[in-house]
């Protein structure tokens, strides 16, 4: 195998030494020039052998039809797509049975025309062009020794033009001048996005917090369902639970989303142990959570204090509360205390009372943080 | 405690959020039920301070007689006599109401088959007729909520209100799409996207297990008839996507990328490659 | 006036040089359809990837023109009967009308969808690929660095895209995505405070994720796209060792017809299984989610699958709070370390690892031809021991969904997960490690002693033995030459055919020892009696 090669300064694109290649020669065919040219790129096509020895031959013809039937196939497909684009009935409608099917036949149609363009290609290249093996050398190990070492000499000589070693000052003025301009790129992209998180101090309020008022007194506030309305003990039977937001406005938004609370009515004997377990405390809070129940009726962050996800999966035998996201479990009889999986700190609890209209009201805001856990938490 | 002017009263705010008026028929269809609620849940008060007296004193109507015949064979080694229950074998099932009994037997959950983390959904044992009596006697026994009558119970319900009731109450357990889930130790809320409305609303009345009770002071039986709607009609309805993939979210989403996609593409590759 | 007659043959020549005037284009592009590629099946799963990500960019861009990045409230009144009435943010609102109101926007949705999931699935097996054939050797570091930044850079790329509609899906796994941005100490209430603009969520975390999710996060991907392709193009593609093979040529097929008919119909194919499973299966419904309130969940809440090997680190994690006591006391949550300090690790230490492997095996030299994995049993082992990891992690991912439907305990899966995640990788190692070196040691029985036969001779003195087919001549052992050893008669071609074909059998005598793009070696016309030379 001889190879015509572009000589030995690794440079395989621009040829220094082009082989002579008369283009014009007609002795020489088409295939043999493609071959001449190809060495020039340092590449020997070894071996070229069409795929029908036979012109014609009845395989041949068999693959050229598969392969029109292919494109054909596409034009049936692209077709039929276009018809159901325009005409199929798209409009979503309740129990319609004919349009939830325009996506699907949509995804088919258009995933056969993509398909079958592809495979009619594929089948083109591979089964009628012919088999070829070619040989391209490597040049590894980068450039030629004699341009490194020009490339090498040239930022040598420019660092001495420079002069930093000889003028010392110069250097030490130009790093203490250009210091801080990295800072000035980056402080306005930054800064502008910085924003104060103990602003209002709210890492550390939720929407339950009483409103102060004008006259100087303090409005507890309700607890109320998702549209506003409050919420008196009756409606929660045992064993039931219900999500309730603070009775302000927007208080079961996102604005608020820190505040969803799981107000639970426990069943007589459950509440009981519960009344007791609060009476003791976790042993962590500082304050103490004696008097926080109403009756039966307790009521624990939804927020989960693992990664904020609703633990709402709420077991009303076992008294269990479970987060989804992470399978985090929390006994509601024992201070909402994590009794498995990645949650590392009680549920906060929320003081209940009920006011003179007898809807309840929260006592105070949460005393412990609500939501995941964070490095100022004290 | 509630009494029925103040839970009246509350309903009465409620209804007037709704934008649309209801017919006079459903209105006073609406009412009654109220006050049926309301007196259900009277007695359901009286019996469960005064069980024993209920239990012993009234007389048994002729379906209640043959519920009671009924319980006296297949649940009373649980149960114990007069549904009054036994320690660690069986819950008294005093002031249950029909709603229990009515979603526990129809649903196969009852009788027991065995133990473990929960009972679960089998063939019932019981027929039609026989689960009715069955509920009519531990109804009379004790009080307690009732499935209203009817096999519909979601026809006119409004499927937008009763989504957002579905995903703020039933879908952390149930899932998005009424599949069910699990929950913790080996219990689990089962699939609901295939349930009948009476099991749905018998198991919201009666909290089976470990699903919270949602009685019907928290959700009127209007806004059951909501929940119900939306699960009955539009996480029944086909889905306009193609296959659900059981609604399990990017989990089986995940698993078909590589089951199906991935797979089909280096097999693709492995054709292109391949010796021709 | 004579009209000029044109000859119409001589039109494209004509033309060509005129563009060639211009721009001289000729010698560079000489270059590149003579360039050699070589061909194997696994060098083309680099390009499921890549033409995924184009899929995803003319999805993505349809779906920009009806996209509302914005928190505004807004009541829903499109198409969608079941949400008609609800409040929710113009996000998700314009979401549900892609899905709805806009005709074929959910097929767009659902392509651009299943394109993102195909994407991040065909990078990692073609991770896997070049890891453990030793393609990240010298020189192709930095491609490999580039490859391992670009699947975090994709992840990222999903986890924004994921977030865009706003729905009660994706809304958790934001709140999960500042949970574990706040666990980062000392600065964890600041970042956060700053992408979310206050409190989570704000009202522009949606505006901000939108244009690193259309602009910036695909101009990188454009950029090291190019980068990795373009070094691919200045190094030449790596080649399986066999016969014409060496450290010093590629032996493959130009560029150019072939090459490209290929990767275009290939393209073509990508293209299409992405439409056929959008239109087959449906992928994120996000209306059946609702609109995110901070209030709502749905049991099954998972990240897509690329994410899950972090939410099953989570769920594994055990409940490892630190608290540091001075001052007022400070925390580090167990979740600073499943979501931030193993991401950071497995986002290091592949992209160390040439490095480190060079350096213990003392390697210096240029590599351009692969390992078969058997042949490097401590890589291999290693690989399988990163996989078992990932994959206990991702199935933790999904372990409610698994308990719920094989009716497993929720907290047995958590507990067989902890425990599966310190025990299967070690044996992972240890059962690859004892295969490599099995397969290594068939290889080089057979080189040595030849094909087993079948045939069992008996032996005059009584002793029963099989016939083996000797590779070499005279029974010369031959050498190892890192590539497959034929094992089987019919790869002599000394046997009849194995069957081959998928419905009905192709009676074709099998090749001889492929080497792909090498010239098949013409099988033996007929079958010859084995000779006993035992």
């Amino acid at each position: 195998m001889t190879l015509q090669t572009t000589g030995s300064n690794g440079n395989d694109h621009k040829s220094s030494v082009p082989a002579e290649i008369d283009y014009d020669d007609p002795r020489t065919t088409r295939f043999e020039k493609v071959k001449a040219a190809a060495r020039q790129d340092g590449v020997e096509i070894v071996h070229y052998e069409p795929q029908f020895p036979e012109r014609g031959s009845k395989t041949e013809k068999r693959m050229t039809r598969t392969v029109s039937l292919m494109f054909l196939l596409v034009g049936l497909f692209g077709t039929a797509f276009v018809v159901l684009y325009i005409a199929w009935p798209w409009r979503w409608e309740q129990g319609n049975v004919l349009m939830k099917w325009y996506t699907p036949l949509l995804g088919i149609t258009l995933g056969l025309t993509a398909l079958f363009i592809g495979f009619a290609i594929l089948t083109w290249g591979k089964k009628l062009l012919p088999r070829e093996v070619s040989i391209q050398e490597r040049h590894d190990g980068g450039s030629p020794e004699g341009d490194r070492r020009a490339v090498g000499q040239t930022l040598a000589y420019m660092v001495e033009e420079l002069g930093v070693k000889r003028r010392p000052l110069l250097g030490l003025a130009a790093a203490a001048g250009l210091a801080p301009v990295a800072v000035v790129f980056a402080a306005p992209i930054v800064g502008g996005l910085i924003k104060n998180p103990h602003a209002d101090n709210q890492m550390f309020t939720t929407g339950w917090a009483p409103i102060k008022e004008a006259n100087g007194g303090t409005r507890l506030i309700r607890l109320t369902r998702e549209d506003g309305t409050p919420i008196r003990p009756g409606d929660v039977s045992a064993g039931g639970q219900m999500t309730v937001f603070p009775g302000i406005p927007g208080g079961a938004s996102n604005a608020h989303a820190d505040s969803p609370t799981l107000l639970i009515h426990l069943r007589p004997d459950d509440g009981a142990v519960a009344r007791a377990n609060n009476v003791k405390g976790t042993g962590h809070n500082k304050f103490s959570t004696a008097d926080f129940m109403y009756g039966d009726f307790i009521a624990y962050s939804k927020i989960c204090t693992h990664a904020g996800c609703p633990a709402s999966l709420y077991e009303q035998q076992t008294n269990r509360l479970l987060c989804p996201c992470h399978q985090s479990q929390f006994l509601i009889t024992d201070n909402a205390k994590p009794v498995f999986g990645p949650a590392s700190r009680s549920l906060p609890q929320l003081p209940l009372a009920v006011d003179d209209e007898g809807y309840f009201v929260a006592k105070s805001d949460y005393q412990a943080t609500v939501g995941p856990d964070f490095w100022e938490r004290p | 405690m509630t009494s029925p002017h103040r839970s009246g009263g509350l309903l009465a705010r409620m209804r007037r959020r709704r934008a649309v008026p209801r017919s006079k028929a459903r209105r006073r269809i609406a009412s009654a039920t109220r006050l049926l609620a309301a007196l259900v849940l009277a007695g359901g008060l009286y019996t469960a301070f005064a069980p024993a007296i209920s239990a012993q004193d009234a007389p048994l109507s002729p379906a209640a007689m043959e519920g009671k015949a009924l319980f006296d064979t297949s649940c009373i080694s649980c149960h114990g006599m007069n549904a009054q229950g036994i320690e660690g074998r069986g819950p008294s099932l005093i002031g249950v109401g029909g709603a229990s009994v009515d979603f526990q037997v129809s649903t196969g959950r009852m009788p027991l088959g065995s133990q473990g983390a929960q009972a679960v959904e089998k063939p019932p044992v019981f027929n039609e007729e026989q689960t009715r009596q069955l509920a009519q006697y531990v109804q009379e026994l004790g009080g307690g909520p009732q499935i209203p009558e009817g096999d519909n119970l979601h026809s006119g319900g409004d499927v937008a209100a009763g989504g957002q009731i579905f995903r703020l109450n039933c879908s952390s357990c149930h899932a998005f799409g009424g599949g069910g889930g699990a929950l913790s130790s080996g219990k689990f809320a089962p699939r609901i996207s295939n349930t009948d409305d009476r099991v749905i609303w018998g198991a919201m009345l009666s909290g089976p297990q470990n699903m919270p009770v949602f009685g019907d002071n928290q959700l009127t039986p209007d806004q059951k008839r909501d929940v119900i709607a939306y699960i009955q009609e539009t996480l029944k309805d086909r889905d306009p996507g193609g296959f659900n993939l059981g609604r399990l979210g990017p989990t089986t989403e995940g698993l078909a990328v590589f089951v199906v996609g991935i797979t089909a593409l280096i097999f693709t590759a492995l054709w292109i490659a391949g010796k021709s | 006036m004579k009209r000029r007659k044109i000859d119409v043959r001589t039109l494209p020549a004509k033309a060509g040089n005129e563009v060639e005037d211009r721009l001289g284009v000729a010698t560079p592009l000489r270059g590149i359809i003579n360039k050699v590629f070589p061909d194997h099946w696994s060098f083309l799963l680099g390009e499921i990837a890549l033409f995924s990500f184009i899929v995803l960019l003319l999805t993505g861009t349809f779906l920009t023109l009806f996209f509302e990045p914005s928190m505004k409230e807004v009541t829903y009144d499109g198409s969608y009967a079941p949400l008609r009435g609800v409040h929710m943010s113009a996000a998700y609102a314009s979401s549900l009308d892609l899905s709805f109101d806009v005709r074929g926007g959910l097929i767009m949705r659902q392509m651009h969808h299943w394109a993102a999931l195909v994407f991040m699935g065909a990078i990692v097996v073609h991770m896997l690929r070049i890891f453990f054939t030793g393609a990240f050797r010298k020189p192709r570091e930095v491609n490999w660095i580039i490859g391992s930044l670009l699947f975090w850079i994709g992840f990222l790329a999903g986890f924004t895209g994921y977030s865009l509609p706003d729905d009660g899906l994706s809304g958790t796994g934001l709140r999960i995505a500042s949970a574990i941005m706040l666990s980062i100490p000392l600065i964890g209430t600041w970042l956060t405070s700053s992408i979310f603009n206050g409190e989570f969520p704000g009202e522009i975390i949606i505006s901000r994720f939108f244009i690193a999710h259309v602009l910036l996060i695909p101009a990188l991907l454009v950029a090291l796209i190019s980068v990795h392709l373009a070094l691919v193009f200045k190094q030449k593609h790596t080649q399986w060792p066999g016969p014409g093979r060496t450290n010093n040529n590629v032996v493959g097929e130009r560029f150019f017809p072939r090459y490209t008919i290929k990767q275009a119909g290939f393209f073509m194919a990508v293209a299409g299984v992405i439409a056929l499973l959008a239109g087959a299966m449906q992928i994120n419904p996000i209306w059946l989610f609702g609109p995110y309130e901070a209030g709502v969940v749905s049991a099954a809440s998972q990240p897509d699958w690329y994410v899950m090997f972090l939410d099953g680190s989570t769920r594994l994690m055990p409940a490892w709070q630190i608290n540091i006591g001075i001052g007022n006391g400070y925390v580090i949550p167990p979740i600073f370390w499943p979501t931030v300090v193993l991401p950071g690790f497995l986002t290091m230490l592949p992209m160390l690892y040439p490095f480190i492997e060079a350096r213990l095996n003392r390697d210096n030299k240029i590599h351009n031809l692969l390992q078969r994995p058997r042949d490097v049993p401590q890589r291999t082992a290693l690989g399988m021991m990163a996989v078992a990891f990932f994959l206990v992690l991702v199935l933790s991912g999904g372990n409610d969904v698994i308990a719920d439907k094989f009716n497993i305990s929720l907290n047995a899966m958590t507990w067989a997960g902890r425990i599966g995640l310190l025990l299967l990788p070690p044996i992972a190692y240890y059962v690859t490690y004892r295969i490599c070196l099995g397969l290594q040691q068939h290889d080089r029985e057979v080189l040595a002693h030849g094909v087993e036969t079948g045939i069992i001779r008996r032996a005059p003195d009584g002793r029963f033995y099989e016939v083996h087919q000797p590779l070499g001549h005279d029974h010369e052992e031959l050498e190892y030459a890192g590539w497959v050893v034929p094992k089987k008669m019919n790869r002599l071609g000394a046997l009849g055919p194995a069957l081959k074909g998928f419905f009905r059998p192709i009676e074709r005598p099998a090749e001889a020892p492929v080497s792909p793009g090498h010239p098949p070696i013409e099988p033996a016309p007929e079958r010859r009696e084995i000779e006993s030379k035992h």
